[in-house]
């Protein structure tokens, strides 16, 4: 009998859960669908966000997102990755732990905080040396989420590195490999699946990244003009929502436009968290 | 003397004529400390250029990391050791080439996760892995005693082989680098009977060719192996002498102890 | 090769610390007893409330945090219940890959989400309430897979053993696995804890307001949050005192956050050790 009790309120826990995690998703396909209805899908390629008039062009937000997470992941993949070889075949064991904890603790630091380092160090310093109006850039942006993610990744590869077993590298020793040749061909590749799982778990982050990035990129809703121009302001899908959210009137099509924002969003970032669990689960069958 | 029977009567044919070259080991007065732990001392011996000498002693008397100082492993040691009259500390090209000239087969087999032909010809130079290398790797697992396993599935995944198979496949990997002198690390403690006869079948018929030095705690295998025997005990050589002499009238006291203790051990089992 | 390693590793290793030590060196100037706990002097009426006393931010993160885990909590044991005792094969694999989808979903669409339902369609307002429904939400996902994670960790022997004494599932739950499991489910609690206080961007709209809040009347009324009074502050770039405080409200908000991720460090260590 209690065995029961027990069972029952557990799966009714279950139940509470599963409904409340994915009522949101269906809210967010449910309240945007006017926006679709109205605007259809042609406005992802549209390059004009003006709510005041009814434009409602998705374009220049998803560049600038694409743009952000290019310029992060092209700072923190070869810097984290550096960090994680440096930590794992050059220091002492005790240095790399001293560094894993650190930098585990940093990777708890909350995006609110990154975004005033941005708002005040990063902007004025960018502000000087590129001779940028305010600073406020993709740039800017992509360095500070860059920031962010550099533990996450660091941390994934130093962890995928420290499981290659030491028979394998002893034995790639014996074989006359010299430090490179180990590396490329013995290391890496065997550590290859946790840090991809760590490239794409950080990829999620940075897209989904909202206070940093609103503080510093400027909001400015056009497309970067030439399209590789990083250093003027723009707009990303996160900061639009957060910009925006407060302004729109519930239930108008600005609202439910922003809501179209929040879909693709979840969307992306779902298919990014499926391709790092995947890898993940073949890392370790 | 209970090892007696076990010895095999296939004396390799040592013949002076057909080796390519002449690679004479010495060990002179060498002694390690591993983190303040003195686990060599002062131990000297030297290697003929042909055949085999078995390491033997109780676990924790150095002959592993004897082993290891000689492909510099480890590399924090004092004293000599010198191949073909050359330092191995002063060798030429550093201590990655010194380890392609002295191939060394750990106690348990690790291959790496790609096919069996590319671990075969894993320690290669890029160029030559690049070429067309059948014929080296046939002859490499013909010399292991593993062709004919694998000869039909040379680009599946080495790791599906079993433990011997692998420990096969090592000694092949090794031996696609050409070296001069095999050291081999307890190379069949932890196989099946069928895989140590065919490794040990396959390192005798090496030792006609090339110096091997091979650790191992099993007195009946360094019976059947022949050759010379160095016998270890904390960190010293205690005895070193032809296996038949050293099995049947060792000199030192320490020898026929452990001898004794050991055949023992093998009666109880 | 090396050296190039070592110089891409270099800014990767130096730049957070760098930033640690950098708001430190900004917020150690404002930080005092009176900028906590609020004083006589601080200017209340100040437009830009830069002199309010961050007690009630503080208070209000704290409580948003407390309120968050408090809700996720229960589901989270039961969903890690149904993982570890009913679920098939099957189903854990759905169930896995299901809470590694929700994790990557952005906070800010949980927030837009909780805007909807919450405030607009139920009338909630923006309150603690809300709030603390949408960060429940945001740290499911990730507290029932440290759950499901900790007591995976349990030997299977052990709950073999006990099942073989005949032992009910509720009985293996609580004499078995509590305590085996408790420091990495305690752990993993923590962890959702400093997770919660640092998000922001989902609260923003649904539960705080800048200033004027000392304490929430009920659950259903607005609260002042360490998080968002960062944001808020760190706009008014004409005002330099409202930097300070800004920056020693960064300060604080890491202190608490810091403090949860030691301790949850800690429990880790804690736990390996013995």
């Amino acid at each position: 009998m209690r065995n029961k009790i027990f069972i029952l309120l557990v799966l009714s826990g279950c139940f509470i859960a599963s409904l409340s995690s994915l009522a949101p998703i269906w809210f967010l396909w449910d309240t945007s669908w006017p926006f679709w209805s109205s605007y259809g899908i042609s406005s992802l390629w549209g390059t004009e966000w003006y709510p005041f008039e009814s434009l409602f062009g998705l374009l220049p937000a998803i560049v600038g997102s694409i743009w952000v997470l290019i310029i992060a992941m092209g700072v923190a993949i070869p810097c984290g990755l550096a960090a994680a070889i440096v930590s794992s075949e050059i220091l002492p064991a005790s240095w790399q732990n001293l560094l894993r904890v650190s930098m585990e603790v940093l990777a708890g630091i909350p995006s609110v905080v990154y975004g005033l380092i941005g708002l005040w160090v990063l902007l004025p310093w960018l502000q000087q040396h590129l001779g940028l109006l305010t600073g406020h850039s993709l740039l800017a942006a992509g360095l500070i989420l860059s920031l962010m993610i550099l533990p996450t990744i660091m941390v994934m590869a130093l962890d995928a590195l420290r499981l290659v077993p030491a028979e394998q590298r002893e034995a790639a020793i014996n074989l006359g490999l010299d430090w490179e040749q180990r590396l490329y061909r013995v290391l890496l590749p065997q550590a290859w699946p946790g840090i991809r799982t760590g490239m794409l778990l950080g990829l999620g982050r940075a897209l989904g990244e909202t206070m940093a990035v609103m503080l510093v990129v400027g909001s400015m809703d056009r497309l970067p003009q030439p399209i590789y121009n990083i250093l003027e302001p723009a707009q990303t899908l996160t900061s639009r929502i957060g910009r925006e959210m407060g302004e729109a009137s519930f239930g108008s099509m600005h609202f439910s436009a922003l809501l179209a924002c929040g879909l693709v969003l979840a969307l992306f970032a779902s298919l990014l968290s499926l391709l790092a669990h995947r890898k993940s689960k073949q890392a370790h069958p | 003397m209970r090892l007696a029977p076990s010895i095999p009567n296939h004396s390799p044919p040592i013949s002076e004529t057909n080796k390519p070259e002449k690679v004479c080991i010495e060990v002179h007065k060498l002694s390690l400390q591993l983190s303040g732990k003195p686990i060599l001392h002062d131990v000297s011996f030297t290697i003929p250029s042909l055949g085999i000498t078995s390491l033997i002693g109780p676990s924790g008397a150095g002959k592993s990391s004897l082993l290891r100082c000689l492909n510099r492993l480890y590399d924090d040691w004092k004293g000599n050791i010198s191949m073909n009259n050359t330092p191995i500390k002063k060798w030429h090209g550093g201590a990655d080439v010194l380890r392609q000239f002295v191939g060394l087969i750990a106690q348990k087999p690790s291959v790496f996760p790609v096919s069996i032909a590319e671990n075969v010809t894993f320690g290669l130079p890029r160029q030559q892995r690049q070429q067309n290398q059948d014929e080296l790797i046939q002859s490499c697992l013909k010399q292991a005693a593993l062709w004919n396993e694998v000869k039909d599935r040379l680009h599946t995944p080495a790791n599906t082989l079993s433990l011997g198979q692998q420990q096969r496949l090592c000694l092949a990997r090794a031996l696609a680098l050409k070296p001069a002198i095999l050291l081999l690390d307890e190379p069949t403690s932890s196989l099946d009977p069928l895989s140590k006869e065919l490794i040990e079948c396959s390192i005798t018929k090496l030792a006609i060719s090339m110096p091997i030095i091979c650790v191992t705690h099993d007195l009946d295998q360094a019976a059947r192996l022949q050759g010379q025997v160095v016998f270890m005990c904390d960190g010293k050589v205690i005895e070193t002498g032809e296996s038949h002499a050293f099995f049947t009238q060792p000199k030192r006291i320490e020898t026929r102890e452990f001898l004794r203790w050991s055949v023992c051990e093998c009666a109880e089992d | 090769m090396k050296a190039l390693l070592i110089l891409l590793a270099l800014p990767a290793i130096l730049l957070p610390t760098a930033c640690l030590l950098y708001i430190l060196y900004q917020a150690l100037p404002a930080l005092n007893w009176s900028l906590i706990a609020g004083s006589d002097t601080a200017n209340i009426s100040n437009m830009s409330s830069a002199g309010q006393a961050l007690w009630h931010q503080i208070s209000g993160s704290l409580l948003l945090m407390m309120l968050a885990n408090i809700l996720a909590a229960p589901l989270a044991l039961s969903m890690a219940f149904f993982h570890a005792l009913i679920a098939s094969r099957q189903q854990k694999m759905i169930l896995m890959t299901f809470l590694q989808v929700l994790q990557g979903i952005p906070p800010i669409v949980y927030g837009l989400c909780g805007l909807i339902l919450l405030v607009h369609l139920l009338h909630w307002g923006i309150s603690l309430a809300t709030g603390a429904v949408i960060l429940a939400i945001i740290i499911l996902p990730l507290l029932s897979s440290n759950i499901i994670h900790a007591l995976e960790r349990i030997p299977a022997e052990q709950t073999e053993a006990a099942a073989a004494l005949g032992m009910s599932k509720a009985a293996i739950v609580l004499r078995v696995w509590f305590p085996l499991a408790w420091t990495s489910m305690l752990t993993g609690l923590v962890l959702a804890m400093a997770r919660s206080l640092s998000e922001t961007a989902p609260i923003l709209f649904t539960a705080t307001v800048f200033s004027g809040i000392a304490w929430p009347d009920s659950l259903f009324s607005p609260v002042t949050s360490l998080q968002t009074h960062i944001f808020y502050l760190a706009q008014e770039g004409s005002n330099a005192q409202a930097i300070h405080v800004a920056w020693a409200s960064a300060a604080v908000l890491l202190a608490l956050v810091l403090l949860f991720s030691l301790t949850a460090l800690f429990l880790r260590r804690y736990k390996e050790s013995s």
